[in-house]
């Protein structure tokens, strides 16, 4: 297993090599650059620019520009934004917290609720719960999120003032409050946005589970199981649904980035200060370091997405074997 | 679990979320406001402010800590030297054409308690001089020859040359720093860290925290030498969505925010009974800039637009008054020249010129542009009159205006083909001149002077090939007449109208909800915020 580990773990990191540095070409190659919006909104005269090019580097080569980003890099150091003047490392640090809080909230809903009621559906092939659930999460996979963020933030928010339409925590709350306190009004700020992604991404993994719930409730082992008397709740839980969980972990995989991105619009409508509106932000000024800071988190998410879903494969099927 | 006790235990866990919402709403301190901003302010300390950092978001929280040693008065004439309102300077005088010196108010204070002196303003200035750490300031304060501490509490500041507004170059762009904290940074382009994250101002406010991209809050300096501050404790609370914004203030969780077009917007917060608007001139003008170099090769001219009896026909085909209703309602004028609202030049300029179709055609006619074949789009030798006009996606305003001139001009025999652009993909091809019009929009200094930098032969920032060198001429005497500007300033305008090197569009207000429970509200147009220090609560 630990050579197949260590394989799968080099493999990995060739990736993720490959990933950084096709991102810094590609982004270098993007029409635009981070003075050119300046240049739009207060007139700036070509010694500004000069000066301001030679500060963040853009006055020099590509190549060397690149040696210098990836040198810096091995040494943990993702370069300083040009919009923040600040080190991209700690903004990065400062907005995954609230990311990491929102898509957890989103992967929890969509991986306890969203499994029972793709099992839900499974079992009652055909009934009108079947129906109805598949009705309705469709429903809520073809809405466009930012729409839907916009009609909860106005209704729940402004109309009715039962939670905050935005923002992350009451700014009026006292600092040295409790931490229930301070628990409680995290919750409330959290309940729309992740109310909001979950309605439109819980159909995925309903119907994943529900595909494959149905797939292995027809196999003959579930039969014999049933003919040997073993009861209903065992047959579902015990039996079918842990070898249904299967093609849901792909799903798991797929998802974990999506974790660390969170929405971009969806953290715009909440105004959540999250890394999807703060990379969204960066593309919109090409803030290369910032850019490059967030979408190598990305590329090591995807990578250890897949890296993970193969290992629990490994782990959880004793049909899959290592090497 | 029976069933009834699920959905009583769902409903209590509902409740519980509520409950802190509402609660501290009404818990609100009766001299705490929020205000909602579109960017959280990142360094909001003099001479940091350049480059990306040159932010709305930075110079509003700047503002609020450090003082200048005078303010734009009402009229924000900027040429001269009456009209300024003493801050940090309890006074000052003209020694003579090249010479100012400045009597610092003997109260003023920092926020450590130590007193506002002479070398505070020195260094501020050595530092904004300096292209290394502060180019734009430096290019700003070019005729700034020396600036001297004769005293603790008297600052001479010298010119290389005698101008017109020597008074506000030598106030509004720098805000003193305290020399007993940053003596050592004095050449260095980064401030001492400890410094950034806690900055001491000596301004109406205190810096308390800063909660990364959610709020910063403030605390009034209840010794401040100018009257205590009728707030105790600001918020300012980053939303970059308007529409986050705006809920903020409709759900009663902010009590000032700035509110964008389209109309709709002001008028859902007219239709808010807690809510009340205010405006005030905005340093923002949009216009269409017509390329006067070919896109394609800079060296030859534009094959259409190098004619100005054709971009006055274009200006003429365009109903503005029309598109500012409809975008901005009452909230925009259609500008004389390239001025916005906060340009005191704009005092006694005429009307601009209203649509006028017939008169358009005809000068389309004159220049041999005819529908010779029929399909609506008039053609000369061939040519069809076909032009692009380039816009960044990111502006609802500037798309939905598009459209609207669009339709306009083909009315005129034009065809317009929309080319919508991201935002850097959109500067990029405009400082390049990769253009036939470009939908722009300018954030312009309270001084007529900037206007140097887009319109005249050889300006920074004039991507359209515009020249005239008479415009040139009679800008470069308005910047030094001691009097008489205003006279030349309009002939600028003038002149400037005559070539039609753009359509300018909109000159908007900037619009504020504001919470009825505001009291006192004085929003300024060059810094909506600076008088924050005067508002009360009810």
């Amino acid at each position: 297993m630990k050579r197949w580990l260590a394989g799968r773990v080099a493999q990995a990191v060739v990736t993720f090599a490959l990933a950084a540095v096709l991102l810094f070409v590609l982004m270098r190659l993007a029409p635009g650059d981070p003075l050119g919006r300046l240049a739009t909104q207060r007139p700036l005269t070509p010694d500004e620019v000069a000066v301001l090019r030679a500060r963040y580097g853009l006055d020099q080569p590509l190549a060397r520009q690149f040696t210098a980003w990836a040198g810096a890099l091995l040494h943990g150091d993702l370069g300083t934004s040009i919009e923040y003047g600040r080190p991209v490392a700690g903004l990065i640090a400062e907005r995954l917290p609230a990311t990491l809080l929102l898509g957890g909230a989103v992967l929890l809903v969509n991986f306890t609720l969203g499994l029972w009621l793709g099992v839900q559906q499974a079992i009652r092939r055909g009934a009108l719960v079947d129906r109805g659930l598949t009705v309705l999460s469709l429903a809520g996979y073809a809405m466009p999120s930012f729409w839907l963020g916009l009609v909860l933030a106005w209704l729940v928010g402004v109309r009715w003032r039962v939670l905050p339409p935005a923002g992350m925590s009451d700014p009026l709350l006292d600092p040295a409050a409790g931490l229930g306190a301070r628990a409680a009004d995290l919750l409330a700020h959290l309940a729309l946005p992740a109310l909001t992604l979950a309605v439109v991404s819980i159909a995925a993994t309903m119907r994943y589970q529900r595909r494959a719930m149905l797939d292995v409730l027809g196999f003959p082992y579930i039969v014999a199981a049933r003919a040997k008397g073993v009861p209903e709740g065992d047959v579902r839980w015990r039996h079918a649904w842990r070898n249904a969980l299967f093609p849901v972990l792909t799903l798991f995989g797929l998802w974990l980035p999506i974790l660390a991105t969170g929405s971009v619009f969806v953290e715009s409508v909440f105004a959540w200060p999250g890394l999807g509106s703060l990379a969204a932000e960066a593309v919109g000024t090409r803030d290369y370091p910032l850019l490059m800071g967030a979408t190598l988190l990305v590329s090591a998410l995807v990578v250890a997405g897949g890296l993970i879903t193969d290992l629990a494969y490994a782990v959880l099927d004793p049909r899959v074997r290592f090497g | 679990m029976p069933s009834a006790l699920r959905r009583s235990a769902l409903a209590a866990c509902l409740l519980a979320l509520a409950a802190p919402h509402t609660g501290l709403a009404q818990s609100r301190d009766r001299r705490t406001i929020v205000l909602a901003v579109p960017q959280q302010a990142s360094v909001p300390i003099p001479t940091m402010m350049e480059g990306a950092a040159s932010t709305t978001g930075n110079q509003d929280v700047a503002d609020q800590l450090f003082l200048r040693l005078a303010v734009l008065g009402p009229a924000l004439q900027t040429s001269g030297d009456d009209g300024f309102v003493p801050q940090l300077a309890r006074s000052w005088t003209r020694r003579d054409s090249l010479t100012l010196a400045f009597d610092l108010d003997p109260r003023a204070r920092w926020h450590d308690g130590s007193p506002v002196v002479a070398a505070d303003v020195v260094l501020a200035f050595d530092r904004a001089r300096n292209p290394a750490i502060a180019p734009k300031l430096a290019g700003l304060l070019r005729h700034v020859a020396a600036v001297t501490a004769e005293s603790d509490r008297r600052v001479v500041i010298r010119f290389d040359r005698a101008y017109a507004e020597q008074l506000y170059d030598a106030t509004f762009h720098v805000q003193p720093l305290p020399s007993h904290l940053l003596a050592s940074a004095r050449a260095a382009p980064e401030l001492p860290r400890e410094f950034v994250q806690h900055p001491v101002g000596n301004g109406p406010f205190k810096w308390v925290r800063s909660v990364p991209g959610q709020f910063i809050e403030l605390a009034a300096d209840t010794a401040f030498f100018l009257g205590r501050p009728g707030i105790g404790r600001v918020f300012i609370r980053a939303a970059s969505d308007p529409d986050a914004r705006l809920n903020l203030m409709l759900s009663g969780e902010a009590d000032a925010t700035d509110v964008s077009a389209p109309v709709s917007n002001f008028q859902r917060v007219a239709a808010a009974p807690d809510l009340r608007t205010a405006s005030v001139p905005s340093p923002v003008m949009g216009y269409l800039l017509f390329n006067q170099r070919d896109r394609t090769d800079r060296s030859r001219p534009h094959p259409i637009l190098s004619d100005p009896v054709v971009r006055r026909a274009i200006v003429l085909a365009l109903d503005r008054v029309m598109m500012v209703r409809a975008t901005y309602g009452a909230y925009a004028d259609v500008p004389y020249g390239p001025v916005s609202q906060l340009l005191w030049i704009r005092r006694g300029s005429p009307r601009a010129a209203r649509q006028n179709l017939g008169e358009a055609r005809r000068l389309l006619a004159s220049r041999g542009w005819t529908d010779s074949d029929g399909d609506g789009v008039l053609d000369r030798d061939g040519r069809p009159l076909a032009l692009t006009l380039n816009y960044p996606l990111t502006s609802e305003v500037r798309r939905q205006m598009a459209t609207l001139a669009q339709e306009q001009l083909r009315q005129a025999g034009i065809r317009i083909d929309l080319v919508r652009l991201e935002g850097p993909v959109w500067s990029e091809r405009r400082s390049r001149g990769a253009f036939d019009i470009d939908f722009s929009s300018v954030t312009q200094d309270p001084t007529p002077s900037g206007l140097t930098q887009g319109w005249t032969c050889h300006g920074g920032t004039n991507v359209g090939g515009y020249c005239d060198p008479a415009v040139d001429s009679l800008m470069e005497r308005a910047i030094a007449a001691r009097s008489g500007a205003d006279r030349l300033w309009q002939e600028v305008l003038r002149r400037i109208e005559a070539d039609a090197p753009a359509a300018f569009l909109y000159a908007p207000s900037y619009v504020f909800a504001v919470n009825r429970r505001v009291a006192t509200v004085r929003l300024r147009p060059e810094s909506a915020w600076r008088d924050l220090w005067q508002w009360s609560v009810r």
